[in-house]
């Protein structure tokens, strides 16, 4: 994909997350109760929206994180030879980063 | 003379500072120092969420093991990190959602003559800059104000 598509889709993952991670702070901390009980937990977890906002949350927020790490990391000036190596390192821990996330949030459902 | 495509060249001068470019390259603006705190909270989330992931996963081992692990990051060690995580999210949101609306060009301002005494576009977009310094701090302390009482 060219850059100015990957740097676009930078931008909307950050304006996505920053609506993502708003309702995900508000449901946490700003809310009544004790958010971080098992209860608590328990009786988010089992909601389809809020499943729904945390795959999208996780899908948003790895791509932005690890695109951002790309952008620093070749900012350094590395060979061309190590740029695909880079980018499909970044994908595979993605993949496995985001495979093991939901996992935990599916399961919990 | 056929060269290779764009793609494939390296169309970048070499960076030969390096991370020390961050810091000190010259005579650098407010806005450059934003830059370098906007990659350092950036790789600070980015560890953030990789621990944040990790202690979710131990809801796989059941309630005891989700509380005993509730329990252990509730100290005030770990209360100040809370802190400075949602302060740095703050400031990654509002940064970047100032350097969006710079990059797609609706803060660049008409274009000007260049009369003496020159006046570059950086500090012509100061005031932009100022003002979300001054919204930052408020939610800082909102934040702070929220998480002591």
């Amino acid at each position: 994909m060219k850059e100015t598509r990957l740097k676009i889709l930078q931008y909307i993952t950050g304006i996505g997350l920053f609506f993502f991670i708003g309702a995900h702070l508000f449901a946490s901390y700003l809310s009544s109760g004790e958010p971080t009980s098992w209860e608590s937990v328990s009786e988010r977890a089992a909601s389809s929206g809020w499943l729904t906002l945390y795959l999208f949350l996780l899908i948003f927020g790895l791509y932005h994180g690890l695109h951002g790490l790309r952008t620093i990391i070749l900012e350094l000036s590395i060979p061309n030879s190590a740029v695909k190596v880079l980018d499909w390192a970044l994908l595979a821990i993605g993949v496995a980063i985001f495979g093991y996330a939901a996992y935990i949030v599916i399961n919990a459902f | 003379m056929a060269g290779k495509p764009a793609s494939e060249e390296n169309r970048h001068l070499p960076n030969s500072l390096g991370i020390r470019g961050w810091v000190w390259a010259g005579r650098y603006t407010l806005e450059r120092y934003l830059f370098t705190l906007h990659r350092l909270t950036g790789l600070g989330l980015l560890a953030y969420i990789t621990l944040h992931l990790i202690a979710n996963g131990t809801r796989l081992g059941g309630e005891d093991a989700w509380t005993n692990t509730m329990e252990f990051l509730s100290n005030p060690g770990f209360r100040v990190g809370e802190y400075l995580v949602v302060a740095a999210f703050i400031f990654h949101a509002l940064n970047g959602g100032r350097l969006i609306l710079q990059h797609l060009g609706f803060t660049l301002g008409k274009p000007k003559p260049p009369v003496y005494p020159y006046v570059d576009s950086m500090r012509r977009r100061r005031p932009i800059t100022l003002a979300m310094l001054a919204v930052m701090a408020a939610l800082l302390l909102y934040v702070l104000i929220e998480i002591v009482t």
